[in-house]
């Protein structure tokens, strides 16, 4: 009699504690079941707790890649450090840390599939787009006609990038002026002066060559950023066409004669005048190249000139190495990034939203991310102050800089559909290994324009 | 005594199969109906019949060859890299003094993460300070800058040498299995003056058997899984050179916003899955007896 009683009751002990295993895995407090997720705004909460009839903070979510080693993760750390100070009462920011851009951009086009997004999102890399598309989020018109000193520090251009229809569906945080760092000591040894048109930019390639010097810091991998910067400003310069190109929001027909002409360019730029590793690098390997006195120029905005006076990153003295310049033509790349869009759902929380964009894209926030991370404010009120100037005098030369260009367009990325961000990677060593023409790659890139739905 | 035992075996294995069901049968029913859809993020699945599938196997290079990787990459691991776990196996099953210190070195590539060893060999065939390329220099040839990971003519290569001879998975089923051999049969055999190597080709490999179509079905499946290492080392790339179908789902969906394509790879990746299984079954004769 024992023995079946003694089964029974062991069996449903163990039924028991799998059931609770199996819920335990399930909670509802998002931000308590993740090991991942943070929240960022324990003093807000904690007061908000020891007084009962005091109205909880407002819970937003908000994913980051800004975290790490990113170049931003001290301006992102920064402000939402500021923003619990001024309003953690009010809202309680949880942050989700999100190590890499594309798996950011990944984990946001599942969520947007499934419509769950959260409260705050930065819509880069076409992820605005599958938003807007998807009515997951709200558009800033009647938030910014409340608040027109707001909308004034966010500024008239900025706002018009990022409207589509009449409604502004995200406010950027930064414009970004991007020309190209280059090595002093190499350009003197080399006996050469930053270009002013591409016959001198590839002629002081030979020079630098010829001097011994590794002339450009390319990579073909991850998004190919610093040899498309270098692609977006040869198409950008060639004319009047090659200029509409790269201002035209996702451009389909790639099989033009600019967009040949600077392929058939870059091939050489890749066969003749970058380091042995650059077909299939990241961007860490091209930095490092550049950091290291490897190479003498390298691609790259602002947010960059940080690294140069770090030692874990660059060489001793390396920033006062350092110049930078405009593309040939007297151009540069000069966009507005995306921004922060909104996505959540009831009408607290897209209050409280508004409330946590509004203090990192306003005046504070901006200049947080100035002095925090050399990001370039959209507002022209917003200067650097005397601390950063002086310790970061290359930042002012790429202000003054950006103000004598006169020749603007946009990066690829800002401007190309994610599915091509993603195709130089494998189209580069195509080209570069003669697999295809400089023609063929355009058509290629036209068919995968084409797929993106 | 079978009725109660049948109660049981019910009571255990209901919460696996409401799990199974909720986890992965809800999953591939809706995979397998929205592969008839245009289905993008942000929209409505929108029912299109079989256009995904006529476009799969009539109108795109990029599944084929994904296919064709695939497939190739499935055949290595599961021979090769199976025939490279065994043979180590039955050395190491010879206990010379040295078995334990290489069971455990052969392990280590097998307990780093997929990320990690993709790292490793980025580092390790890097054109400009690869190890590998650095010792072709020390043997003269000065100029050596072969980028293993993007030339043509070496990038499959570069990433099938990522896993294929690591199979200390298989190693360590195929010991297990050997153990668990009677000693008595080796004895006899000794007595009859077998030699080593008649034991190991007579005795031992036909009793593996079974567990060798087990490893052959962990490993070539495996292959139908794999993306980390190519991800981190290729990308798929140059051009479609390294595509697998794992790696093509994941940029149809992703990249491309096609979920409904990208899912009509996924059911026929599935397919695909359940033919192999079912073949090395047949083939092996797994489950029956080993006579």
């Amino acid at each position: 009699m024992r023995k079946p009683l003694f089964k029974t009751s062991f069996t449903l002990a163990s039924t028991l504690i799998l059931a609770l295993s199996i819920s335990a895995c399930g909670s509802q407090n998002s931000s308590e079941n993740s090991g991942a997720a943070a929240t960022v705004a324990p003093t807000a909460s904690g007061q908000a707790s020891d007084t009962p009839a005091a109205k909880a903070p407002v819970k937003i979510s908000y994913l980051t890649f800004r975290v790490g080693t990113h170049a931003s993760a001290k301006l992102e750390e920064e402000q939402i450090k500021q923003f619990n100070a001024k309003y953690g009462k009010e809202v309680e920011v949880v942050v989700e840390e999100i190590p890499s851009d594309s798996a950011y951009e990944d984990k946001l086009k599942i969520l947007a599939v499934s419509g769950d997004v959260p409260d705050v999102v930065m819509g880069k890399n076409g992820i605005n787009d599958i938003l807007i598309k998807g009515n997951l989020v709200t558009p800033f018109n009647d938030y910014l006609d409340k608040d027109p000193e707001w909308k004034a520090a966010v500024g008239e251009a900025a706002l018009a990038a990022n409207t589509r229809d009449g409604k502004v569906w995200s406010i950027s945080d930064q414009k970004q002026n991007i020309g190209y760092f280059y090595n002093k000591e190499m350009f003197e040894k080399a006996g050469i002066q930053p270009a002013q048109t591409w016959d001198e930019f590839m002629s002081n390639n030979e020079k630098l060559k010829a001097a011994g010097f590794v002339p450009l810091a390319l990579m073909t991998g991850e998004n190919a950023w610093t040899t498309n910067l270098i692609l977006a400003a040869l198409v950008g310069t060639n004319g009047e066409a090659g200029n509409t190109f790269m201002n035209t929001l996702h451009p389909t027909d790639f099989n033009t004669p600019e967009m040949i002409q600077a392929l058939n360019m870059m091939k050489t730029m890749l066969e003749k005048y970058t380091t042995k590793d650059a077909l299939g690098a990241g961007y860490a390997n091209a930095a490092n190249a550049f950091s290291q006195n490897k190479a003498a120029m390298i691609a790259n905005g602002p947010w960059m000139i940080g690294d140069f006076s770090d030692p874990t990153k660059s060489s001793a003295d390396f920033d006062k190495k350092v110049g930078v310049a405009a593309y040939p033509n007297n151009s540069l790349i000069s966009t507005y990034e995306v921004g922060y869009m909104i996505g959540a759902k009831t009408p607290e929380t897209r209050d409280a939203a508004e409330k946590f964009i509004r203090f990192k894209t306003g005046i504070e926030g901006q200049t947080i991310a100035l002095e925090y991370g050399n990001v370039m404010p959209v507002s022209n009120e917003i200067q650097p102050s005397d601390a950063l100037k002086q310790k970061y005098p290359l930042f002012v030369e790429s202000i003054k800089l950006a103000q004598q260009t006169q020749v603007h367009y946009q990066s690829f990325d800002s401007i190309v559909y994610p599915n091509i961000t993603d195709a130089w990677k494998s189209l580069y060593p195509k080209l570069v290994f003669g697999q295809s023409t400089a023609e063929e790659i355009a058509k290629e890139l036209t068919k995968i324009a084409a797929k993106h739905k | 005594m079978v009725r109660k035992n049948k109660g049981y075996i019910t009571l255990f294995l209901l919460p696996t199969v409401v799990l199974f069901i909720i986890v992965y049968a809800v999953s591939i029913v809706i995979l397998f109906g929205t592969s008839f859809t245009e289905w993008s993020s942000g929209r409505k699945p929108v029912f299109i019949g079989l256009a995904n599938y006529i476009q799969l196997f009539t109108d795109d290079s990029d599944f084929r060859k994904s296919f064709l990787n695939t497939g190739v990459w499935v055949l290595l691991q599961s021979t090769i890299h199976v025939a490279i776990g065994t043979v180590f196996a039955i050395i190491l099953n010879m206990k010379e003094f040295y078995w334990k210190f290489a069971r455990t070195v052969y392990m280590f590539p097998n307990i780093i993460s997929g990320a990690a060893v993709g790292m490793l060999f980025l580092c390790m065939l890097n054109p400009d300070f690869g190890a590998v390329n650095s010792i072709v220099r020390l043997f003269g040839n000065a100029d050596y800058a072969q980028n293993w990971f993007m030339d043509y003519t070496t990038a499959f290569f570069s990433v099938t040498m990522t896993w294929l001879p690591y199979a200390a998975v298989v190693t360590i089923l195929i010991l297990a299995e050997i153990a668990a051999i009677p000693e008595s049969l080796f004895e006899s055999a000794r007595i009859d003056g077998a030699s080593e190597l008649k034991i190991n080709f007579y005795i031992i490999l036909p009793m593996l058997r079974n567990i060798i179509g087990t490893c052959v079905i962990l490993a070539g499946t495996s292959m139908l899984q794999k993306m980390d290492i190519i991800m981190m080392t290729t990308g798929g790339g140059p051009g479609n050179e390294t595509m697998n179908l794992p790696i093509y789902i994941y940029k149809t969906a992703l990249m491309e916003n096609n979920f409904g394509y990208s899912n009509s790879v996924g059911v026929f990746l599935i397919g695909f899955g359940l033919v192999f299984v079912l073949l090395c079954r047949n083939l092996f004769r797994i489950g029956s007896s080993q006579n």
